[in-house]
């Protein structure tokens, strides 16, 4: 039985030139053929479920046994590899929706911006094959467990197409989860600023915007109609292709979600009236500040929240200080299926710090493993990946971290151990070897 | 020659509407108009508390005589007026009126650091005191009537454009030349702080604002004593010649009458203050500045919230001013605050006296009103001689009325502005109001004409026989005939009815026919006769025989206005949601068996007993019961305890701006200048534990601004929030954002853009600094104390090298926005050349790579947590960077930057655990001691210690752990947060917005106009912020 600190020596022998390699972005992790056990580890499902000495069983990339170790017997025999993680946590891999990271490198640096395509209606914009697998600021995100993230365009009224990819691959065509999964909407805004009162005032032109696309999915559903129907015959003239409408195809038979992004409450009531009115299979509302308000009609409409970020302040000056804290709380006793996200402010380094909304929503009511729910199972399901991801579950890929403390809270989010598939992942990266870097100029040793 | 000039003078500032005889031609004959005019038996109003009945003598525009009884002289034109009453015509001196309209110049998205006036004027385009408003004064009669029908015959108008705005004119409303109507030219001078229609970069803020007013009076004065060795400069002559005059000054809000009345007594100024109508919310201290103040009558209109989810956007702060704005001069008066009332902001003129009612049905006594309106305005601009009164040789402005001035039903008859006579309301005005007897031809219908005096209104009563019937709809039978029995039904119709002089005419339809009557109305009979058509066309005779007199309904008391004082909120400290009725008063405290994170060598401290009083830690350790039963005893068992969290760099709680981006340097302006009190976010961070906050200047500028070091001392004041004896501090900034790299290509203007540039600026500025010192220690050493020696004017005072001086000096500390390496060690450099140390890097994110030469050079970091990639200069920032500081011995703090962070610093704090693995107690002095440290306030707060400030937090838990809240914030051993409060505060909040809200849909359904809602979200700064926000 090896322990976990000499598979962490093992990995960084695998990459021995890592001393040489500063301020790098770490390759990404060997896939093996080792059958591999974690044993003993405080394991988080992603369901609510879990078990607090557990063990975890990994080949091929995938989880082939998730028990309790205590329950078991266990044949050495039948592993190459066992790690015991006693007194440590597992959970799947964080999942973090409506992320730009990898679209963007300098926030102020133009040429490192990939992620706003000019125009309004652009569902044909396909973040995929934007995204940098090296990325330097993916790397200081995944070293927090945060693993894999729905790449999302931004702008415009409708962004574009979103792409599902790990943080751990070496191309974007490797690191795909799911590909073209939904179109992002900007929902008009009720509500636009105003320069001369410098306030939010009723924007005139709402219902007009609406109108645009409402007549844009009109459209995109009546000729994906004619091009099925001229699919199923034989010699008819085809009509021309346009990609805007062939991007929107899929939307009408559920093959891709549509994100819509709103927060207001009367924009959400509308939202809820766009998707009966086109029969939208899978609608997900992102940001959805007011969703609590309208908690009951997104249950029984069917449609998940990604919520607004968690960190962020109260909208309304009167509201309670801590609202934005505690909407986890309010949606989950609501009974809406809702996840966590990091959009905003600086949002691509900062999505390192996922986890720790998930802490704070903690504080703030939500029980412990619901909160590891909002970004891991709940997250998958929202976005439709979790028959691969999301839990840790038999079947499922081996796409988990290890801390060595409780990873939702800062003090003791510390990563031991991180598979993407099943590939160890390296738990370094280049903020890692400044400090080195430093600490070896002054003398000094952790 | 010069007697001659002056009697000149004389006429033309006094006499003004006397004969012109000599000066000017005349085309024609000449006209004589020299007869005097008395009003007799007149209840005259000489001022608001002084009333007598009498008589009014007036002779060319002026007043000759007034009292009981006057002897007339010959060749008098006797008005009686019995029954009437005369006021002074209102005084407006507030006014734009007769002012060439203001062009904004053209947007321009370079910058302009430079004037581009021609003429020898100032170097700054919104200081323009050199205008003088009768130069472009020209009567302009539609406003004139607008304001004369209100009852105003003179006002103070001046150009409303810049920071210093020159000289304003006292002008009267009458008709006539221009000239006639100056009644004086040069009348009060007038400040703001808004630069107005230049376009010139400095000021952006209104710090920079207030800066530059205060640059402005130390100039003038310089100027005006080294005259004879300076260029010409027109701008400062006239500054300084100004200052003699009344000064008024725009402030837009009721901290910025107080902002401007220390700038006032700086520079030995008593101010007078426009208002913007939330005075109310603070008059104690605006009473204490000894100012008078003009308000503004514009109330706000009910917000139309009739869609409860867009209400959301009303803020309570907006909602309560709604209800409480009419309250204003009530509350004003009841300080004892000098205030006069202008129109100025009112859109529609005609409201004027609806609100003034409005503010009387608050409380405000109808003497103070008319005070408001007339003696006090003139006081404030030394008229009080020729206008706001009925005195001996005051002009002849006045106002003839029916009745009380501010009843409801009384009319204006005239305003007489200069002796010159301008109808309101025709006094002859025939009340035909009653009820008659209506014949037309054969047919008698009864005519009741009711409504007020000036508009009556007219209804046609007359009978109509019919059937009876049952509610069924049956016919009623007569028992015994059996026939349908007969009712007679009155039936009313609306008439439209129009009285001209004694001409009347009346129109009218009955079962679909229009009858048209018009006639005259006989004056000592009252009996109306004429001629009409009638249905068929033909012409018939009808009268009208009054029966009975109009009967006004009585209202209870005599002002006929109904107190509207029932019902109304309170004046909330901030006015604003979780605002206090009444400030908590200071108690003792006593928390019992919790775990003290002290800071100090005895460390974490298990169960254990805190006592506070007087705001100060008394006790710490096992503490027996205390005597006082007021003292607050809070159970501690299981909770956590630690210093209140200092936040290093903070932007929150600052109006208008939190950069001066229009020059290089900004030493001279300070965010002290411009704290809020009334902002959310001061709560909000409280319920995260924060107590203390530097306020700091933007980056924008390599020499930033002066900071605020302020206590979170939610409901207090701007003054009181600040540290007494505030450390100095100054911003500066490094990199990126100084050298403009990523504010577009138009910004490539200002000096420095590189980061070599950088550097040549510091030492510019000080070595400048060093120089301005040296020259007032020569001044001030001098040896000309001596007798008979030359008198030696003092060097200018430059606020702006005073400031660096100070740096240089060791008095003031800089806290530098610093990211890369490089200019870090430069700075450290010019600082070691120069003679001085660098308090505090902040952001400081590359200061692990120069942790060893800040250590050297005793620079403390104040770092963010984890941020990086905003920007190309933080591509290597490190989230160890706090941990490695702090282990090289450089003290180290953890800050926000940003209001939302702020309310969890203690999270930012426990990533240094994470990153570095810095110790618990260790990454709690991040955001405690450290930055008390940096801030040279560790002598009062940031660890736990007997005499210490009693700044403490009691949380739920280990208060590093994300599951942790804050249960109770104490500043100054106040407690300002407690989670239970906090709880019933909701409440009350929402019940106060339903009432709020209700009280606004009776207005609307009441018929009154409502504004559209505009929400207001408080602007979230950080350092990039450029704008001036407007709050």
């Amino acid at each position: 039985m090896m322990g976990i600190d000499r598979i962490v020596i093992l990995i960084l022998m695998v990459f021995s030139h890592v001393g040489s390699t500063l301020a790098q972005v770490y390759p990404p992790g060997k896939p093996t053929d080792q059958r591999i056990l974690l044993l003993n580890g405080k394991a988080h499902i992603g369901n609510g479920d879990t078990i607090n000495k557990s063990a975890i069983a990994i080949e091929n990339g995938k989880i082939t046994m998730v028990k309790n170790a205590l329950l078991i017997t266990i044949k050495e025999a039948d592993y190459d590899t066992i790690i015991d993680i006693a007194g440590q946590h597992v959970y799947p891999g964080f999942i973090a929706p409506n992320s730009t990271v990898g679209l963007q490198e300098i926030g102020s640096v133009r040429a490192t911006k990939d992620y706003r395509e000019t125009g309004s209606l652009n569902p044909h914009v396909r973040s995929a094959i934007a995204f940098n697998t090296d990325s330097r600021v993916t790397a200081t995100v995944k070293t927090n467990g945060v693993l894999i993230g729905q790449i999302c365009p931004r702008g415009g009224r409708i962004s574009g197409t979103s792409s599902i990819l790990h943080f751990d691959g070496w191309n974007w065509e490797d690191a795909l989860y799911r590909e073209d999964d939904a179109i992002h909407i900007n929902w008009p805004a009720m509500f636009s600023f105003d320069w001369k009162t410098r306030g939010r005032v009723p924007n005139k032109k709402y219902d007009v915007l609406k109108k645009e696309l409402e007549d844009f999915f009109m459209e995109s559903s009546v000729y994906a109609e004619k091009k099925w129907e001229e699919s199923n015959r034989f010699y008819a003239e085809k009509s021309p292709t346009d990609l805007r409408f062939e991007a929107m195809k899929e939307v009408f038979t559920g093959g891709k979600s549509v994100c819509v992004h709103a927060d207001f409450v009367k924009e959400i009531q509308d939202i809820i009236e766009f998707k009966k009115q086109f029969n939208i299979e899978r609608m997900i509302l992102v940001g959805g500040y007011d969703s609590y308000l309208v908690a009951e009609n997104l249950k029984n409409n069917d449609i998940a929240v990604v919520l607004r970020r968690l960190h962020s302040l109260p909208m309304y000056q009167q509201e309670d200080v801590d609202l934005p804290y505690k909407l986890p709380k309010l949606l989950k006793d609501a009974g809406v299926k809702f996840c966590l996200n990091n959009a905003g402010d600086m949002e691509q380094m900062g999505l390192r710090n996922l986890p720790f909304y998930a802490g704070t929503a903690v504080a703030y009511g939500l029980s412990y493993e619901d909160a590891v729910a909002s970004i891991t199972s709940s997250a998958a399901e929202i976005l439709g990946i979790d028959d691969v991801v999301g839990t840790l579950e038999e079947g499922k890929d081996a796409t988990l971290i290890v801390s060595r403390g409780d990873a939702l809270d800062m003090m003791t989010n510390k990563l031991s151990l991180a598979m993407v598939q099943g590939r160890f992942m390296i738990l370094r990266n280049h903020q890692d070897d400044l400090y080195q870097k430093y600490m070896n100029k002054y003398g000094l040793t952790d | 020659m010069r007697v001659v000039l002056s009697i000149l003078m004389c006429f033309v500032l006094f006499l003004n509407h006397a004969q012109d005889v000599n000066l000017y031609p005349t085309n024609g004959v000449k006209q004589q108009k020299d007869l005097y005019y008395a009003f007799t038996n007149a209840t005259l109003h000489i001022s608001g508390s002084l009333t007598t009945k009498g008589t009014l003598l007036i002779q060319n525009g002026k007043i000759v005589k007034v009292g009981a009884i006057v002897s007339l002289p010959k060749g008098t034109v006797k008005l009686d007026m019995k029954g009437k009453h005369i006021y002074p015509s209102f005084v407006d001196v507030y006014s734009n009126y007769g002012q060439p309209e203001i062009k904004q110049g053209k947007h321009d998205p370079r910058p302009q650091l430079e004037t581009k006036k021609k003429g020898a004027f100032g170097w700054n385009e919104a200081v323009r005191p050199e205008y003088n408003t009768s130069d472009h004064f020209t009567a302009n009669q539609k406003s004139a009537k607008e304001l004369r029908n209100i009852g105003f015959g003179s006002v103070l108008t001046h150009r409303m454009d810049g920071i210093a705005r020159g000289t304003a004119a006292l002008v009267s409303l009458n008709e006539g030349k221009d000239r006639d109507l100056i009644i004086d030219p040069v009348a009060s001078t007038h400040y703001s702080f808004t630069k107005g229609s230049s376009r010139q970069s400095y000021p952006s803020s209104l710090m920079g604002a207030i800066a530059l007013l205060r640059q402005t009076f130390c100039d003038a004065d310089y100027y005006s004593k080294n005259k004879n060795d300076l260029s010409l400069d027109l701008s400062l002559e006239a500054f300084q010649r100004n200052t003699s005059l009344p000064q008024i000054v725009e402030a837009n809000d009721k901290f910025t009458i107080l902002r401007a009345d220390t700038i006032g007594d700086e520079f030995g100024h008593q101010f007078i203050f426009k208002g913007s109508g939330n005075e109310y919310q603070r008059a104690k201290e605006i009473k204490a500045t000894g100012g008078a103040v003009i308000i503004p009558l514009d109330f706000p209109k009910p917000y139309d919230v009739s869609d409860a989810y867009a209400a959301r956007l009303v803020t309570l702060a907006q909602m309560k001013h709604w209800e409480l704005a009419p309250s204003n001069p009530k509350i004003l008066a009841a300080n004892n605050i000098d205030f006069a009332i202008t129109t100025y902001g009112l859109q529609k003129k005609t409201d004027f006296f609806g609100n003034i009612r409005k503010a009387i049905a608050r409380g405000l006594s109808e003497a103070d009103a008319l005070n408001a309106l007339t003696s006090v305005p003139a006081r404030m601009i030394n008229a009080q001689d020729r206008v706001g009164g009925l005195g001996v040789g005051m002009l002849a402005n006045f106002l003839v009325c029916s009745g009380e001035l501010f009843e409801k039903n009384t009319v204006i008859y005239s305003n007489w502005v200069q002796g010159d006579e301008f109808v309101i309301n025709p006094m002859d005005l025939v009340d035909i109001r009653g009820t008659y007897k209506l014949k037309i031809q054969e047919n008698d219908r009864t005519l009741v004409v009711s409504g007020s005096l000036k508009k009556p209104k007219a209804t046609i009563e007359y009978n109509v026989v019919s059937d009876s019937v049952s509610e069924n709809g049956d016919l009623v039978l007569d028992e015994q005939t059996n026939k349908p029995i007969k009712v007679t039904r009155k039936k009313q119709v609306k008439s439209m009815l129009t009285l001209s002089d004694r001409k009347v005419s009346l129109t009218f339809k009955l079962s679909d026919e229009f009858y048209s009557l018009s006639g005259t109305v006989h004056s000592k009979s009252g009996i109306w006769e004429g001629l009409g058509t009638l249905p068929d066309g033909s012409w018939a005779k009808w009268a009208a025989l009054k029966k009975k007199d109009h009967k006004e309904k009585e209202s209870k008391n005599n002002t006929g206005i109904k107190p509207d004082t029932i019902g109304i909120g309170n004046i909330t400290y901030p006015m604003m949601a979780y605002g206090w009725d009444t400030l908590p008063s200071l108690k003792q405290i006593l928390i019992r068996d919790i775990t003290i994170w002290t800071n100090e060598d005895s460390g974490i401290l298990e169960k254990t007993d805190l006592l506070i009083r007087d705001g100060k830690i008394k006790m710490i350790g096992d503490i027996l019961d205390v005597v006082d039963p007021e003292t607050i005893v809070i159970n501690g068992a299981g909770k956590h305890l630690t210093p209140g969290i200092i936040d290093e760099h903070s932007h929150i709680a600052i109006s208008r701006g939190v950069n001066e981006s229009g020059q290089a340097s900004s030493a001279e302006v300070s965010i002290a200048t411009v704290v809020n009190s009334d902002d959310i976010n001061i709560y909000r961070q409280l319920s995260g534990g924060v107590t203390s906050s530097q306020l700091l200047h933007g980056s924008a500028n390599p020499i930033g601004g002066q900071s605020a070091v302020i206590k979170l001392k939610w409901g207090w004041t701007p003054e009181q929030m600040k540290y007494s004896e505030m450390p100095k501090f100054i911003k500066f900034a490094l990199g990126e954002n100084v050298k403009q790299s990523n504010w577009g290509s138009y910004n490539t203007v200002r000096f420095p853009q590189t980061r070599m540039g950088v550097e040549q600026v510091y030492y510019d500025h000080f070595i400048r600094a060093r120089e301005y010192e040296e020259e007032w220690d020569r001044y001030i050493n001098r040896k000309s104390k001596k007798k008979n020696a030359p008198i030696v004017n003092p060097p200018r005072r430059d606020l702006e090298l005073e400031a660096l001086a100070q740096i240089l000096n060791g008095e003031r500390f800089i806290t530098c926005h610093s990211y890369v390496q490089s200019e870090i060690n430069m700075l450290m450099k010019v600082a070691d050349s120069m003679g001085f140390k660098v308090n505090t890097f902040t952001h400081i994110l590359e200061g692990y790579k120069v942790a060893d030469k800040m250590k050297e050079h005793g620079a403390g970091g104040s770092s963010f947590s984890d941020w990086w990639a905003y920007k190309y200069e933080v591509r290597d920032a490190i989230p160890h960077n706090p941990s490695l500081l702090n282990r090289m011995g450089v003290v180290t703090a953890v800050n926000s930057d940003d209001a939302e962070m702020a309310r969890r610093l203690n999270q930012e704090a426990a990533k240094g655990i994470k990153y570095g693995g810095m110790s618990q107690e260790d990454a709690l002095k991040m955001v405690t001691l450290n930055p008390a440290k940096l801030l040279h306030i560790d002598d009062r707060v940031g660890s736990i210690k007997v005499g210490k400030d009693a700044d403490v937090v009691v949380w739920s838990g280990n208060p590093l752990s994300v599951y942790s809240k804050v249960e109770q914030t104490i500043v100054d051993g106040y407690v300002l947060f407690d989670k239970n409060r906090d709880i019933a505060l909701r409440k009350e909040i929402a019940a106060e917005r339903a009432r709020l809200i209700s009280k606004m849909l009776k207005a609307k359904l009441g018929g009154e106009p409502t504004q559209k809602i505009v929400g207001k979200k408080g602007r979230i700064h950080n350092c990039n912020v450029l704008t001036d926000d407007g709050n």
